[in-house]
């Protein structure tokens, strides 16, 4: 797990705006289009690290309609120093 | 007539852009988030391109290599080497389609 937080959060094009999405959602939970506003990202864009999120279960979802709630998954709050470690190197 | 040697230094050419790619994506996570992973591949992709770059100029531009690699190395020979470039071609274009998301 903590190769692939690396991995998906540091070393790929789009890591900087995930790192941005799990921080908002450990905040509070929310759906692909309060990530959208409250971050400034594209709708579709925050769709495409939310499933690149989800398949590596560093996310999960609370039902598959549109108006989904994300929240970090349960094996990554088991890995959260290394998230903190992640979040601290980048800002 | 396309020779052995050709479809190495075009498999190596390919090796070099996808690594320029890679680099690039590394580079600017390190500026953004400095940290050891993503310093560590930055480094990895400097020196495999380095790697890559010293072959190409071995088959294309030294003087005396160049000249000897296009005319004095048997087919299977180079058959071998163009194994190990391609399988590295395809092993980078699938870190890039990774690293690319």
């Amino acid at each position: 797990m903590e190769a692939v937080l690396w991995y998906v959060l540091t070393s790929t094009r789009g890591g900087a705006n995930r790192i941005r999405i799990l921080k908002a959602l450990d905040e509070r939970p929310r759906n692909a289009n309060k990530l959208s506003e409250n971050l400034d990202l594209d709708y579709k864009t925050v769709r495409h690290h939310l499933d690149v999120l989800a398949d590596n279960d560093i996310v999960v979802d609370s039902g598959d309609d549109y108006g989904a709630v994300y929240l970090p998954s349960d094996r990554v709050r088991n890995y959260w120093d290394t998230v903190e470690e992640i979040m601290e190197a980048a800002e | 007539m396309v020779g052995w040697i050709d479809v190495a230094r075009v498999a190596v050419a390919l090796n070099m852009a996808l690594l320029v790619v890679l680099v690039a994506v590394w580079g600017r996570n390190y500026v953004q988030i400095r940290s050891k992973h993503t310093l560590g591949l930055l480094l990895f992709g400097v020196f495999l391109f380095g790697e890559n770059a010293f072959a190409l100029y071995f088959y294309l531009l030294d003087p005396l290599l160049a000249d000897w690699f296009s005319t004095a190395v048997p087919d299977p020979a180079w058959q071998a080497m163009v194994v190990l470039h391609v399988l590295e071609t395809v092993g980078l274009a699938v870190l890039a389609w990774v690293t690319w998301d």
